[in-house]
């Protein structure tokens, strides 16, 4: 009875307690979870459905040396904020939508059709649901690894997938 | 001071509250330093997969040790801490002597930031009734003893003589 008592009297101190561990850890965790944009591939998918978690460390397991992670991330993800996807390194959209996002897009590496909407088939199924079109992977024209070929590596992947 | 005078607080009782405050500190500040090991060691084990699982698991574990830390920060340390300043204060300051039926009363309050106290009645054979307070943790004791003098300081029991 005397513990719940003191319980209560001290309740403020455990919610704030507690906001301020879950936001303290969420902040580290952003440093413990992402990493130099050298050391990093970052894939953007324009998808209905992406197990981004999953594939990432699929990706991860083959990834080129030098790496230390690979992201990716649904196109939602930086609806708020499109200045990350500036630097994204591959590209995964639909062929209706090349036309909206070409500035991210690097020209000359050319694309690659990744989703056969007419087959039914396309590359790491398992891990994205595509839609009703075909689909293609680009080179991010900002793309820190085109000349070092990790974009490239990565790509061939996914593309093995 | 006659032989026959009992302080509430002995020189043993000081030193058995200094103890606790140095272990309770030292027990919460091992509790702290272990929590955030661990954490440290499950972000340092995080992996693209286990990312979310092990912000989760380092929330709880900072959460709950964080919450033990405050519990007993505040109602061990700070109330021994609170009680020991109270104690050096009853020893160390001028004493008025009252001489009367005392009676230590249910009536319990907390004064704040200050320990927990309960109402004590000493009825003199003449004149009005006096009213001062004990500290909650002494208050047993003066009720067993049943003094016929106490001696108070600003109010509080600090020592008593067993006349009867």
């Amino acid at each position: 009875m005397r513990v719940l008592k003191n319980i209560f009297s001290q309740l403020h101190s455990f919610v704030l307690w507690a906001l301020a561990s879950a936001l303290l850890w969420g902040w580290i965790f952003t440093f413990v979870t992402d990493t130099s944009i050298e050391k990093k591939v970052t894939v953007y998918c324009y998808v209905p459905e992406i197990r981004d978690t999953e594939l990432a460390a699929k990706l991860e397991e083959d990834m080129p040396e030098g790496l230390r992670m690979i992201k990716v991330h649904s196109f939602e993800y930086v609806m708020m904020g499109m200045d990350a996807m500036q630097q994204g390194d591959i590209f995964i959209i639909p062929a209706s939508t090349v036309e909206r996002y070409k500035e991210l897009l690097n020209p000359e590496l050319g694309s690659v059709r990744v989703y056969d909407a007419a087959a039914g088939e396309g590359a790491a199924q398992e891990y994205i649901t595509y839609g009703d079109e075909d689909y293609y992977l680009f080179y991010g024209v900002e793309s820190a690894h085109i000349e070092d070929g990790k974009a490239k590596a990565v790509a061939e992947l996914l593309m093995g997938l | 001071m006659p032989d026959k005078t009992v302080e509430l607080y002995t020189d043993g009782d000081m030193e058995k509250m200094k103890g606790r405050v140095k272990g309770w500190v030292t027990a919460l500040f091992l509790l702290g330093a272990a929590a955030l090991a661990v954490c440290v060691t499950l972000a340092a084990l995080t992996n693209t997969l286990n990312a979310a699982k092990m912000e989760l698991a380092c929330v709880l574990v900072s959460t709950l040790a964080g919450w033990l830390v405050i519990y007993f920060a505040v109602f061990k340390v700070i109330a021994t801490g609170r009680e020991l300043r109270h104690a050096e204060m009853l020893r160390t300051e001028e004493r008025e002597r009252l001489e009367g039926t005392v009676t230590v009363t249910r009536e319990r309050f907390r004064i704040r930031k200050s320990v927990p106290v309960r109402r004590v009645e000493i009825r003199a054979t003449d004149g009005e009734p006096r009213k001062i307070l004990v500290c909650e943790s002494r208050a047993k004791a003066l009720e067993e003893a049943d003094p016929g003098v106490l001696y108070a300081v600003h109010g509080y029991a600090a020592a008593y003589e067993v006349t009867k």
